[in-house]
């Protein structure tokens, strides 16, 4: 794993700490924890009544209703729960661009999801696409003790989610870390996401060299991911043509997200900061 | 063949071309970008400028275009020429405008049309590439410019009017040799053989289209002033080897009562002069004799001289002096009754200072009692023409002590005396001043004397506007004294020449024969110009035949082709299609 990268996930926790992941109500499922989960539980708290059932514990049986109505009724209460948060990392090669700070702002963003999962009491597992989706080492720590962020995969994470899937926990909240470059419907990725999940939050991040068309003249392209070439003379029509196939791509994005109920944000990554400010409006994060 | 630049600093423009490379190379030189992916850089329409299609293909158009464009120009800048061999030459053709061409010969043709039939066939037979026509009359001067066909050529040859007196056929061969720059051919076509009959130059062809013909002409012809009578004269020449019998027919004006014909009989080579006198108011008198082979020298035209006098006004107090001036005066015969508006005035008081009329002078005659007698030595102008003849031998010559007057230039001194001193105007009216006591004085007794007054009146009628001859040979110059004005001329041909403003003296030429109308001031003037050249009426001399041969052996002539014009045209059509490709975007970068 890179320095740079594991500065960032420092940096990252840090600025984390202000944050905290912001809890659905359709997310209040777990395991058993602090927080009052969607079904009854152990709780104090009450939540209704029902009739008895064989082999229902004695000691949840109102005997005032008893007294009154001769009917056995269970007192239910809230369960506790601790939330999870799945944190999904697209680990190809283009998250980590070459002189632009991508990688480093993937690092960052992750570190301070986590820390802002921790701030609010859930529990997380960070998921990175290459050849199939594969849990970080020590992510259920802190960032800073994690390892194996590598952003080096070839593949897209579409075709990792094709090889091996990665086994969400059921309700938990989901984020999806990637810049969505890669070719194909996002249809049956956002699906595949969004299947179990209390809520899914979609965050492209870009480079300002990806969102901005490059300044005119002659360019060698390269695909960082699969070293495809294009030679292009850049002129005023051709750098309205890109931002057009970018504006296409993130509306292609935007409505897959919308008609699976996933939420999407841009941010760019030279200026994740001032982003940070989309993920509070998104109801990903709050203020801790 | 290796060419010559003209301007090789031009090459220096070259550096150009590694600039233009250097531009291409920077421009086009691909700056290696890695991406996120390039799904973003795949496009379903190109753009016309960029884009990522036709640039190998295309580029290296664009630059080899320019790079060839830029070496064209370069090159046409340092200005290359060949020296290409030529298989014809230009043609100068010289032509003899003297009248002896116009001679008729066995054939019913004449000279100059027997010459312009063998041009005529020169050009069927291979027409040179340029041709240029030089007269040779008294002088050589060219007909025209240079041409290439026949049909300019002819039309050129309409200027061909053979009515010179002489033909200067060295000049223009000399001419046309620089105007060919050594280079050209030369053909002179004429009616006699060259003087030196081994032609050395071998550009040049004689060819001489005359014939040796029996002619009778009038070589000389004058009509002069003599008192009261014109004295005539007629020369008739007999230029053939054979005694010839022709009759003159003489005839003064339009009356054909006044004609007089005489019979000539006249030896071999025998030239027959008259001279005869005719009344002063005669009219004009022609004279003509039987017609011959040669027409244009058969008959004269003599118009009456001029007798131009000066209306003097004298203006002398002195009884004595007034006599004495009146009859040197009459005694010249060159003045004219004073009716008024004198011409020239002599008094015994000095003139105005100021400027009258360019058309009074004056003589001041200066006497005085208080005058010392000169014998001698006289300082006399000889160069002015009050001084012609003008002799002061033995004289004695009273005059004043006085100095010259500011703006006089004196003509006769005698030490520091000025006798006779002149001034001109502003007008340009010219006044003597006459220093001069004739009652101490021997001058009046002496030639001197009528001298001085003679050339007095002779300056003054020098002076004075108008012709001064009205009988002229072909070809000489007559003199037109005008003042200043506008002079109309009329030729014989008609032909009118205006000269809308003249300084003074008009020089006319006379190209053709017969009377000339001179208009000016409103006064008509007119002149009579006869064909009288021996020379040329002798035509025992022309001949018929070819002298001299344009040489084939001599080195292959080598013109100066340059290809700077058609280096300019081809890089501004390649500079069009630039301009099509990069406008059309087919070749755009």
């Amino acid at each position: 794993m890179e320095s740079a990268l594991r500065q960032a996930l420092r940096d990252g926790e840090l600025l984390g700490v202000r944050y905290a992941l912001q809890i659905p109500p359709v997310a209040a499922s777990g395991l058993t924890g602090t927080r009052s989960g969607r079904r009854a539980g152990t709780s104090i708290d009450f939540q209704d009544y029902r009739e008895y059932q064989p082999g229902d514990d004695l000691r949840f049986i109102d005997w005032g209703i008893y007294a009154r109505s001769d009917r056995l009724a269970i007192k239910l209460y809230r369960e506790e729960v601790i939330p999870h948060l799945d944190l999904i990392v697209d680990g190809s090669a283009s998250m980590n661009l070459a002189d632009t700070a991508k990688g480093a702002a993937v690092a960052r963003l992750a570190g301070l999801l986590a820390t802002a999962a921790a701030n609010a009491h859930c529990t997380q597992a960070v998921w990175l696409s290459g050849e199939g989706f594969q849990r970080l080492p020590n992510d259920s720590l802190n960032p800073s003790a994690w390892d194996g962020l590598e952003l080096t995969a070839k593949r897209p994470p579409d075709q990792a989610l094709a090889i091996l899937p990665p086994k969400f926990r059921r309700l938990g909240i989901r984020v999806f870390i990637s810049d969505l470059l890669w070719p194909g419907d996002p249809q049956p990725v956002l699906r595949r996401l969004r299947e179990g999940a209390a809520a899914l939050f979609v965050i492209q991040l870009l480079a300002q060299a990806d969102a901005t068309p490059p300044e005119h003249g002659s360019l060698r392209v390269v695909d960082c991911e699969t070293g495809e070439e294009a030679e292009l003379y850049i002129d005023a029509t051709i750098a309205k043509q890109y931002a057009g196939n970018l504006a296409r791509l993130q509306q292609s994005w935007a409505d897959g997200c919308r008609q699976c109920g996933a939420r999407m944000t841009t941010l760019i990554a030279e200026n994740l900061e001032a982003g940070l400010s989309e993920l509070e409006a998104l109801q990903l994060l709050a203020p801790a | 063949m290796i060419p010559f630049l003209t301007y090789p600093l031009a090459l220096l423009a070259l550096a150009t071309l590694p600039a233009l490379t250097a531009i291409y190379l920077l421009r086009n030189r691909f700056r290696r970008r890695p991406v996120s992916s390039v799904l973003l850089w795949k496009f379903p329409v190109q753009s016309k400028q960029g884009g990522s299609k036709v640039h190998r293909l295309q580029l290296p158009l664009l630059f080899f275009l320019e790079l060839f464009i830029l070496t064209l120009l370069v090159t046409a800048a340092a200005a290359p020429h060949w020296k290409l061999p030529q298989a014809t030459r230009p043609l100068i053709v010289i032509l003899d405008d003297s009248f002896s061409l116009h001679a008729i010969g066995a054939d019913g043709l004449n000279a100059q049309q027997r010459a312009q039939n063998y041009l005529a066939g020169l050009f069927k037979l291979q027409a040179p590439p340029s041709t240029r026509l030089i007269l040779a009359g008294r002088e050589p001067r060219a007909l025209g410019g240079s041409v290439k066909t026949w049909s300019e050529v002819a039309a050129l040859l309409a200027g061909w009017h053979c009515q010179s007196p002489e033909a200067a056929l060295d000049k223009a061969v000399t001419l046309a040799a620089e105007l060919g720059h050594q280079q050209a051919n030369l053909l002179v076509l004429t009616d006699h053989k060259p003087a030196d009959e081994a032609v050395a130059n071998p550009r040049l062809e004689w060819h001489a289209f005359g014939q040796a013909l029996d002619n009778v002409a009038i070589v000389n012809a004058a009509r002069t002033a003599l008192g009261n009578q014109d004295r005539c004269l007629l020369e008739v020449a007999n230029f053939s080897g054979q005694p010839r019998v022709t009759r003159l027919l003489v005839q003064t004006g339009t009356n054909t009562a006044d004609r007089q014909s005489s019979t000539l009989n006249m030896g071999a080579h025998e030239t027959r002069r008259l001279v005869f006198n005719l009344p002063a108011a005669a009219p004009e008198l022609s004279a003509e004799i039987d017609p011959d082979a040669l027409a244009d020298d058969n008959t004269v035209q003599l118009l009456p001289p001029p007798r131009p006098q000066v209306r003097v006004k004298l203006d002398l107090p002195d009884a004595g002096l007034a006599t004495l001036a009146d009859r040197t005066l009459a005694a010249t015969g060159l003045r004219a009754a004073l009716t008024d508006n004198p011409q020239l005035v002599i008094g015994a008081t000095a003139p105005p200072e100021t400027a009258v009329s360019s058309n009074l002078w004056t003589l001041y005659w200066a006497g005085s009692e208080a005058t010392n007698a000169f014998t001698g030595p006289f300082i006399v102008d000889t160069a002015h023409p009050l001084a012609n003849g003008f002799s002061l031998n033995g004289v004695v010559w009273a005059a004043a002590a006085l100095t010259n007057q500011p703006g006089e230039v004196p003509l006769v001194l005698v030490g520091n005396v000025p006798l006779v001193a002149a001034r001109t105007d502003l007008l340009g009216g010219r006044h003597l001043r006459l220093n001069f006591n004739p009652a101490r004085s021997t001058l009046q007794n002496t030639p001197a004397w009528p001298v001085l007054f003679w050339n007095l009146l002779q300056w003054r009628l020098a002076e004075m506007p108008g012709l001064k001859e009205s009988n002229a040979r072909l070809g000489a110059t007559v003199t037109l004294k005008t003042t200043g004005g506008a002079v109309t001329v009329i030729l014989p041909d008609g032909t009118v020449t205006a000269f809308p403003k003249t300084g003074g003296e008009l020089a006319l030429e006379t190209p053709l024969p017969g009377r000339y109308t001179v208009a000016m001031d409103g006064a008509t003037n007119r002149f009579a110009v006869n064909v009288l050249a021996a020379a040329k009426s002798d035509l025992s001399a022309a001949a018929s035949g070819q002298w001299g041969k344009w040489s084939e052996e001599l080195e292959r002539r080598l013109a100066d082709a340059s290809l700077t014009g058609l280096l300019g045209l081809l890089a501004l059509g390649l500079l069009v299609a630039h301009l099509y490709l990069v406008t059309a975007g087919k070749g755009a970068n």
